[in-house]
């Protein structure tokens, strides 16, 4: 109960769910405390370089920290392979903890060189400390609880950076007092119980979830433990990681010349207690970066998505470079230095570490370690040597610097805002790469896997053995003329049949297996034969006899009579297609015999007259041939598509042809076809949706580069998603009602074809492999892919899309889904009257 | 080609040896020898095919010819020892609906006695 009211108040606030609060809390505190150790050294750092050296070490030191960041980094590699991520972050915490010890007994003596030590010191506990937080987050989140929570930890951060400053501020006794460091050792193992409880809650959640079978992708421990080298080649043999790595480079180079002009500007402008000043700038700034982490960095992904988000950031400069570089004064400063550090401490933390999100385990950790720990310094340091070039051109005038710096940093804005834009669509490829399909569409798996027809002619060859001689003749003759007359195949045909079959002539491929090796042997040039009776066929005599037969066939009312008429149906097949014998295939297709028109139809197919096709039409109404029928009319292709559309389109039309008739309009698959089909689909009577919709997501996946009209897509798509809304309240009040299993249990069934319905429509004017992937792993996927699943539609979808058919698709409560369908149900509703 | 024609009863039995070529065309054809016997008022023709090597469509239309102008006059035409291959084509091509062939010519002969 006081669990479910903790999750209710913070759930207002951040969007943690059921489940998540305890872990989501550990890391905010762990990020709390190393950010407050650290901004409790930081004014330490800064008071004995600037009191003992003087500001312009800066330069210096940022060079210094970026060469000995390398070693470091080396050494961590090492150390890190050998052990656990767990033992590896506890380590680290236990070395800093010593080294605040140490340097607090090595201020005792004074010693000049200190103040630079100690600098590159403080830059490395960050950097460490600061990175191994990220991994661990990464080893724990999927990419949609790292932008819901994201905010939350960084909020941690921040204000751990005002507590950490305000504790320093408070507690300093002198200009430089190290006994601070004391502070700081107890916030590490404050930090060391959190780093426990994290590792262990993660070791209890894999156990879960084995038990459960729903092992996911493992993110932490089994992920291998890179050196730096092979963390370097994995950055430069990777397009995606080395554009992370440009905008880590460019943002950092930028924000280190910031820093620079902040500290000139202050230096030229502020007399006096400059300590306070920079102590009260920088509480103001952590509550201004706490807010704005809080209410607009989730808000702001969720809502404009990864690119506006990452944009965000080097346009503000942008904006704030041209204002210091019009006026030079302290509150454009201010201005420039605030937006910096807020932003770079929110959103752009938080983006930097979603675009790692979709990198697979072993690629991201290695990154990270490279990004996060070299070129985060080496950054810093490029920035130190731009301002040393600077320096050096002897400008006294300290606004002309501040304008130089900013003219530099512009131009590296351009190129930071061009890799943002690039790093963006890779993030969605990336996204994409972690999504497979996991099924076909049955139709088209079947036509892939199986030749349909030779399997329906070897069936009917068997079947036809015991049925009659020339129609089993006919048949043996037409897989010798597809050249599917395998050894494999004769002797299954050969296998006496269990019936008595009489000994005469007419039965020798029955009753004789050495016949038809007989007969293969001599037809073994199949042309030969089918030459052979293809003259023989086309002969007026043969005409002449034939025709007066089939006549005699077509008076006979026998039940008998329907084995021979099946053989004339076979046979006309066999015709040229201008034979006059063919014109008799018309009664065939409508005879009173399944049978009959079953191979009426097979002959229609392989003559592909069109004045079949109305009767060919006729039997998609038939059960019993309906599948024959579409088949055939598949074959005459594109000529019949205005037929077709005719029957589509005539609402006098049996509905059973009619949805057929889209089926086989699907088949033809050109742009008229998905023209008529789309025309149908516009009409809104909704009776033949599903199958229109079908037709229409087929020809889409065979022929990407038909085009579909977007406005009667979206048309239809706000329809579909108003009906499944409306059913599933429907589903929601069964259940709450109690109503009997089957009706949830078809009410959820529906759910299920409305919703692939919806997402084929989408498929239609997005990547269609995207959006079949996307809806795949929702339906079946597990946690994580579910997850990329909608990371990938957030990044892809138009806002007017995502509004409607997030609530569907989020991963809430099924409560809370049941309020957003009636909440989005009444704003469609209310759309539609406006 | 060689055609041997022969009476048993009333029955004009044709022996006919060699192929049945469009390239072999002679002056006079199986047609003509037919239509020749369908002159002299015969009306029952057995076709013998033992000896028959090989039978092209032209073959297969001299045969139907025959068919035709016998059945015309009322007559009768069947045949007889024809090869498996030759019967498959017939079946193929529904020949075996419209013609009466038999394994033995003695069972053809027996059964012009039914008509």
């Amino acid at each position: 109960m006081a669990k479910n009211g903790i999750h209710r108040i913070f759930s207002r606030v951040v969007k943690i769910k059921p489940g998540e609060l305890k872990i989501s809390f550990l890391l905010f505190f762990y990020l709390f405390l190393v950010i407050a150790a650290y901004n409790v050294i930081k004014p330490i750092r800064n008071a004995s370089l600037l009191e003992e050296l003087g500001y312009k070490w800066l330069p210096l030191v940022y060079l210094l920290t970026a060469a000995i960041i390398g070693f470091v980094v080396a050494l961590h590699s090492k150390i890190q392979v050998k052990i656990s991520r767990y033992l590896l972050i506890t380590f680290s915490i236990i070395f800093f903890f010593v080294s605040c010890f140490i340097f607090r007994f090595l201020s005792g003596f004074g010693w000049q060189g200190l103040p630079v030590i100690f600098w590159v010191w403080a830059n490395i506990f960050i950097i460490v400390l600061n990175t191994q937080f990220w991994i661990t987050v990464n080893d724990i989140l999927n990419p949609r609880e790292f932008k819901r929570l994201s905010g939350f930890f960084i909020s941690g951060g921040i204000l751990g950076g005002f507590i950490g400053g305000v504790l320093a501020g408070l507690l300093a006794k002198e200009n430089v007092d190290y006994n601070l460091l004391f502070l700081s050792a107890g916030l590490l193992t404050l930090c060391a119980l959190f780093v426990y409880l994290i590792f262990r809650w993660q070791k209890r959640e894999q156990c879960v979830e084995e038990k459960q079978g729903k092992k996911g992708e493992d993110r932490s421990e089994t992920t291998s433990k890179p050196g730096f080298r092979d963390s370097y080649n994995t950055v430069k043999k990777h397009k995606y990681l080395r554009l992370i790595a440009a905008i880590v480079v460019l943002t950092l180079v930028v924000s280190t010349l910031i820093d620079f002009q902040w500290n000139i500007v202050v230096k030229e402008n502020k007399e006096g207690d400059l300590t306070s000043f920079f102590g009260y700038f920088n509480a103001g700034l952590m509550v201004f970066a706490f807010f704005l982490s809080i209410l607009m960095t989730s808000n702001l992904f969720k809502r404009y998505g990864v690119r506006i988000s990452l944009l965000l950031y080097p346009i503000v400069l942008l904006l704030c470079f041209s204002g210091i570089g019009i006026a030079v004064i302290l509150v454009t400063a201010v201005i420039i230095k605030g937006s910096d550090k807020s932003l770079a401490y929110t959103i752009n933390r938080s983006a930097r570490e979603l675009l790692f999100i979709p990198v697979s385990p072993d690629l991201k950790y290695k990154a990270i370690i490279f990004i996060d720990m070299f070129v985060d310094r080496f950054s810093k340091g490029i920035g130190a040597v731009v301002l040393m070039i600077v320096l050096s051109f002897g400008i006294q005038d300290y606004k002309e610097i501040v304008r130089i710096v900013s003219f530099v940093s512009v131009v590296l804005i351009f190129g930071w805002i061009v890799l943002t834009l690039r790093a963006s669509r890779e993030y969605v490829n990336a996204v994409k790469q972690k999504l497979s399909r996991k099924w076909e569409r049955a139709d088209q798996l079947v036509e892939k896997e199986l030749d349909v027809d030779f399997s329906k002619l070897v069936f009917d060859t068997l079947e036809s053995k015991d049925r009659s001689s020339d129609l089993y003749a006919m048949h043996v003759f037409e897989l010798m003329k597809r050249g599917k007359l395998t050894p494999e195949l004769r002797q299954l045909l050969s296998q006496r049949s269990e019936e008595a079959t009489p000994s005469s002539l007419s039965a020798f491929f029955e009753t004789d297996p050495s016949a038809l090796m007989q007969m293969n042997d001599q037809y073994n040039n199949e042309d030969v034969l089918k030459k052979e009776i293809q003259e023989i066929m086309s002969l007026d005599v043969y005409e002449d006899v034939i025709k007066k037969y089939i006549e005699n066939v077509l008076s006979d009312t026998s039940k008998d009579a329907v084995t021979a008429r099946m053989e004339i149906a076979k046979g006309i097949g066999f015709l040229a297609s201008d034979s006059p014998l063919v014109e008799k295939l018309e009664e065939f297709l409508r005879d009173d015999s399944s049978e009959v028109r079953r191979y009426a139809i097979e002959s229609a197919s392989k003559l592909g007259k069109r004045e079949h096709v109305p009767a060919l039409i006729q039997s998609l109404y038939d059960s019993s041939t309906h599948s024959d029928a579409s088949a055939a009319l598949e074959k005459y292709g594109t000529r019949i598509t205005g037929i077709l559309a005719d029957h589509l389109g005539d609402s006098e039309e049996k509905m059973e042809i009619r949805k057929a008739v889209a089926s086989v309009l699907a088949h033809v698959g050109n742009q008229d076809a998905s023209d008529f089909i789309m025309c149908e689909l516009a009409k809104d009577k909704g009776e033949m949706d599903r199958e229109l919709i079908d037709a229409l997501d087929r020809i889409r996946s065979e022929k990407p580069e038909i085009e579909f009209s977007e406005e009667i897509i979206k048309k239809k798509t706000r329809q579909k998603i108003k009906s499944y809304y409306d059913l599933f309240i429907e589903f929601a009040e069964a259940e709450s009602k109690g109503k009997k299993a089957d009706i949830r249990r078809i009410i959820s069934h529906e759910l299920t074809i409305s919703m692939m319905v919806i997402f084929k429509l989408l498929g239609l004017i997005y990547p269609h492999e995207d959006i079949v992937k996307a809806f795949q792993n929702i339906q079946t996927g597990t946690k994580d892919s579910v997850a990329y699943a909608v990371e990938l539609l957030d990044n892809m979808l138009q806002k007017e899309y995502k509004d409607y058919i997030f609530p569907l698709i989020d991963d809430i409560s099924f409560e809370d889904k049941v309020k957003r369908c009636r909440k989005m149900l009444k704003d469609l509703e209310k759309t539609e009257t406006s | 080609m060689e055609i041997h024609a022969r009476a048993k009863d009333d029955v004009v039995i044709f022996d006919i040896e060699g192929e049945i070529r469009r390239s072999d065309v002679t002056d006079v054809t199986l047609h003509q020898l037919v239509k020749d016997q369908l002159d002299v008022g015969k009306r029952n023709i057995l076709l013998n095919f033992k000896d028959v090597e090989f039978i092209d469509s032209f073959g297969v239309g001299e045969i139907l010819a025959s068919y035709i102008s016998t059945h015309n006059l009322g007559g009768k035409l069947k045949i007889a020892k024809i090869s498996k291959k030759l019967y498959l084509v017939f079946q193929v091509t529904m020949l075996t609906k419209v013609l009466e062939i038999f394994d033995e010519e003695e069972l053809a002969l027996t059964s012009f006695m039914g008509d």
